[in-house]
């Protein structure tokens, strides 16, 4: 990464906090927040309560991982929430229509990587700006899930489709995925050539180009990846709860992004990493159950969370000067 | 970049809005009347003046994801003020559209002061706006405005509606300052480059924080022109705007980069948006067919403009 | 830098109770509660004269085919997909009218007016609508009555002038008093309970709120009400947002309020999920199809609504009857097809009847 390579010259720890300094910051608010509310309502603390946390927000988590990656490259999807929604009603269609589970879980995360290899393509090759072509696609895929479904829910699933439910040694199987994509994800970013291709291309899309890469392949690609982190969070959006609902989830898109951005991605593309936007969901869930444990009014709970987004982004702008 | 190419999305745009005009026009007799234009002017003001903001947010390479929100916010703090803390309903007008444009100045100062990303700082005070409307309000409504309130939203000046002289008015200021005004050159070099336009001498930071404080005062003014339309306040006021507005902007031709647009461009994108909205439900579309419509026609428009832009050797 | 986040969750801290002392349940409007007896012996109805308003010259439409559009809060949720069949039910069954439905697809109050202003101006004969506020509807309403369009509401009322007829589910207060003694016949005189909401601004949920916690200081004041949460029309939110809760109150909690359709499948899905049947009590408005599976399974008791099919049908039904000149002001009742007679209400309003309380013994009856 090119964060770390900068400067040679410092110290390892300084390099690493240059590195990961978000990210620092975003785990200690986490582990802040465990004991703050720990001490004033213990309950907060309960396996039960960190359980359902975890597993009730890690789609989320996902969605961020690829949200990242597109963000890294420097485009923007804010399409991902209405393509949640269409993963989600075409895994429980299947599922209730008789196909076995996994073609019900395999299926639409590949329509969602089809889709996306599409938006990447016109991103891509006809310079499109990103957030244009997914402003269209939110359209086009929110007014046609509505046309097809009316909003008719999907219940009577079958037992073995609810992936997400299932709890291998008592922990909730959402989790597992989180943590594990989450780590396959960083160690593809940093250790692969198409993982550093993608911040070379977000950095400076012609300096990637004279160093080999291929800029436009590479987006392409991105958002394929996004696709399919996007299409294993619908799954288990879908596998959460009894019934589907067969609509877009209300402000899904805001949620990821913002988890990406506050995990320390930069919207000018080319730095971030992907365990930072997993530490961010964490951290806005963590904030929503607080704030609720905290008896803070409910009148108050968005404004009090605009506040504390604020805040970590100031945060974060007064640690960066200090670093560089 | 000469006046010809930077005008030619906005020929692209201009030619596709007429064609859009007869063939609904052809779809629907109902169409074509001045009552039914009119009308839809009346029904786009709002989104209208937000858009002429935003285009020079979006040409100096930013974004503001919270006009929505200012809106909601102004909305409320005028009830509050008139309702709850009794002022004048002029002096609450004038209080909340100082807010609102006070709040559009903190988006500015956190973008420009502490160096926080466009899309970031203004993420931040979508949720922060919106939740102190809440929060202030209560969710509560503010109703029972006097007859004359009304005016602004439902009243017309030689047959036309008020807020669409508003918005016309606001159209040339905007175009003005935007085509012709050294501040509106500023504008444009800092979107082309940022660095270059500092060095050059352009007080980029000034130049942003104006912009982004107009940004507050359209969203307020609009706030102020909706509450008087639908005679009452709520909190989730103009949830969803920053969408509406963007993608009449960037249809507009408004590069997202930044460094390229024009106030000319955003009209005819909200026009055609506008048209089609209306056209399409006047000729039996239902509303979630003209949704997928939009998307296939905001696609297609930018599409062609790329295209052409390419075949030209642009 | 980490000192600001700090401060603001400390500060955070310090706001803690704040939101205890206002009296009223969270999420209830300020509009005053008219609560009903506790043995549901009825109150005399004071006979009000017809408040709602009338179309400018409108045409004969007596016995003619009429075009009508049906606007409701938002499409593509189950609730208005149930009144919109009502809707064409009611419109094959009268055989002279051409229905449809189109809205917005969330609830939001500018968009509505958009669609109802596009069909004022494509000139439909009447129109239905569900209103997303009932203040900010009431000028395009307004309009279309004016243009001599017949106008009738129902599900969500607009102030009286801005249409002729509305036609009411139940009333405010009956809703309440099912839900709170629905609740208190599961969990006792004096269990904690917490409600799972939409938005606080939706106008039917905090209005059923506001009567909700007025009848209950009046016939269950010992039923301690904890917290209101937000969770949107949101599956998943409302799950986590139930399941939080659940988290939060421990045992001190006995029951949840869902106040929409999909707020009280979620939270039993929440209750069930937390291995908690039989120790909370689910008790809200839902479709019974939703709530079968819990109901079944013994985890949620009693589930209030009426009937959104016959909602639908009826507010046809109403429609049709005022563009024939069969309905008029200071009528008592009307006739609805297949539903009989309804009777009028508040001046301008019709009932559909008292909300229904869906038990295990006859929810497999029902269907929608």
């Amino acid at each position: 990464m090119t964060a770390l390579s900068a400067h040679p010259g410092r110290s390892a720890l300084h390099r690493f906090i240059g590195g990961y300094g978000q990210e620092i910051v975003v785990l200690l608010s986490i582990v802040a927040l465990f004991v703050v509310v720990g001490i004033i309502n213990p309950r907060f603390l309960s396996d039960t309560n960190i359980n359902s946390i975890f597993a009730g927000n890690a789609y989320i988590a996902i969605a961020a991982i690829g949200m990242s990656m597109v963000i890294i490259a420097g485009h923007i999807d804010v399409s991902v929430g209405a393509l949640i929604g269409v993963i989600a009603t075409i895994a429980g269609t299947l599922a209730v229509n008789g196909y076995p589970v996994w073609v019900a879980w395999v299926v639409p995360i590949l329509f969602a990587m089809a889709v996306n290899a599409g938006v990447g393509a016109l991103v891509a090759y006809t310079r499109i700006p990103s957030i244009v072509v997914t402003l269209g696609m939110l359209s086009i895929l929110k007014g046609g899930l509505i046309s097809i479904t009316a909003g008719e829910w999907i219940s009577d699933l079958p037992t073995e489709f609810m992936i997400a439910q299932m709890r291998p040694f008592g922990i909730p199987s959402a989790v597992y995925f989180m943590v594990l994509l989450t780590a396959v994800a960083a160690l593809f970013m940093r250790y692969t050539d198409f993982g550093r291709s993608i911040y070379a291309v977000g950095g400076n899309m012609e300096a990637a180009r004279a160093a080999g890469i291929n800029p436009e392949r590479t987006v392409v690609g991105v958002f394929i990846l996004h696709g399919l982190f996007a299409g294993i969070a619908g799954i288990l959006f879908a596998t959460q709860l009894q019934v589907i609902q067969s609509t877009v989830p209300p402000n899904l898109e805001l949620t990821v992004i913002t988890a990406s951005v506050i995990g320390g991605v930069s919207i000018l593309g080319g730095t971030g990493t992907v365990i930072g936007s997993t530490l961010a969901a964490i951290l806005f869930a963590c904030i929503g159950s607080a704030l609720i444990f905290l008896n803070v009014s409910a009148y108050w709970l968005r404004a009090v969370l605009g506040l504390l987004i604020l805040a970590t982004v100031l945060a974060d702008m007064a640690r960066r000067r200090r670093v560089t | 970049m000469t006046a010809s190419r930077l005008l030619r999305h906005e020929t692209i745009l201009g030619v596709l809005t007429v064609i859009a005009l007869i063939v609904l026009a052809s779809l629907s007799d109902k169409f074509f009347t001045a009552e039914n234009l009119l009308n839809q002017g009346r029904l786009m003001s709002e989104v209208g003046l937000v858009a002429l903001a935003m285009t020079f947010v979006i040409v100096t390479g930013g974004i503001d994801l919270s006009v929505g929100s200012i809106l909601g916010l102004t909305a409320i703090l005028l009830g509050v003020f008139w309702k709850n803390l009794g002022l004048p309903l002029p002096a609450a007008m004038v209080l909340a559209l100082a807010c609102g444009t006070f709040a559009g100045w903190v988006n500015g100062l956190i973008i420009t002061r502490f160096r926080v990303p466009p899309l970031i700082a203004t993420l931040a005070t979508l949720a922060l706006y919106r939740g102190l409307a809440e929060g202030i309000s209560e969710a509560r409504s503010v109703r029972g405005y006097p007859e004359w309130f009304f005016f602004f939203g439902q009243g017309e000046v030689l047959g036309v509606p008020f807020q669409l002289w508003v918005l016309g008015l606001a159209t040339i200021v905007a175009a003005v300052i935007l085509g012709l005004t050294p501040f509106g050159r500023a504008t444009y070099a800092i979107g082309a480059n940022e660095t270059a336009a500092r060095f050059s001498g352009i007080r980029v930071d000034a130049v942003k924080l104006w912009i982004y404080t107009g940004a507050g005062f359209c969203s307020a003014l609009a706030a102020v022109i909706f509450v008087s339309r639908v005679t009452t306040t709520r909190s989730d006021m103009g949830t969803g705007l920053e969408l509406d507005v963007i993608t009449g902007v960037v249809l507009g031709g408004t590069s997202i980069f930044g460094g390229r647009g024009t106030i000319i461009g955003t009209v005819l994108g909200l026009i055609l948006i506008q048209a089609l909205k209306n056209g399409l439900a006047l000729s039996g579309v239902k509303g979630d067919g003209t949704i997928v419509v939009i998307g296939l026609v905001l696609i297609g428009a930018i599409l062609a403009g790329a295209l052409f832009d390419r075949n030209r050797g642009g | 830098m980490k000192k600001l986040t700090m401060a603001a969750i400390v500060s955070l801290g310090l706001m803690t109770g704040s939101a205890l002392a206002a009296s009223a349940w969270t999420g209830g409007d300020d509009l005053p509660t008219n609560p009903l007896a506790c043995d549901g012996t009825p109150s005399p109805a004071a006979a009000k004269p017809y408040d709602g308003g009338s179309p400018t010259n409108p045409p004969d439409r007596k016995g003619k085919k009429i075009t009508v559009v049906d606007v409701p809060k938002l499409i593509g949720i189950g609730y208005f997909n149930a009144t919109s069949k009502g809707i064409q039910d009611a419109a094959a069954e009268l055989g002279n009218v051409d229905a449809k439905t189109d809205g917005p697809t969330k609830a939001n109050i500018d968009e509505q007016i958009t669609f109802l202003d596009n069909y004022i101006t494509s000139g439909v004969d009447g129109i239905l609508f569900a209103a997303n506020d009932p203040v900010a509807i009431a000028p395009v309403l307004k309009k279309a009555l004016e243009k001599g369009i017949n106008v009738v509401g129902y599900d969500a009322n607009s102030i009286p002038e801005a249409r002729q007829w509305f036609v009411n589910q139940a009333e405010f207060n009956g809703i309440a008093k099912a839900l709170v003694d629905s609740m208190a016949a599961e969990v006792g005189d004096e269990g904690g309970v917490a409600i799972v909401t939409s938005t606080f601004t939706t106008p039917n949920q905090a209005r059923w709120i506001a009567e909700m916690a007025a009848y209950a200081e009046k016939c269950h004041p010992k039923m301690k009400w904890l917290e209101t949460v937000e969770a949107q029309e949101d599956n998943n939110l409302s799950f986590n947002q139930a399941t939080t809760l659940i988290n939060k109150y421990g045992d001190d909690l006995k029951g949840i309020f869902g106040m929409t359709s999909v707020a009280t499948p979620a939270s039993a899905e929440a209750v069930t999920q937390a291995g908690k049947c039989g120790k909370i009590a689910v008790v809200g408005l839902a479709t019974p199809n939703a709530m079968k599976p819990y109901v079944e399974k013994d985890c949620v008791k009693s589930v209030v609504l009426w009937n959104p099919v016959d909602l639908g049908y009826a507010a046809m039904q109403v429609l049709r009857a005022v563009a024939d000149g069969t309905l008029q002001p200071g009528a008592t009742s009307v006739k609805a097809g297949k539903l009989g007679d309804l009777q009028v209400i508040n001046g301008s309003e019709i009932l559909l009847g008292s909300p229904y309380v869906f038990t295990k013994e006859n929810i497999a009856g029902f269907d929608f």
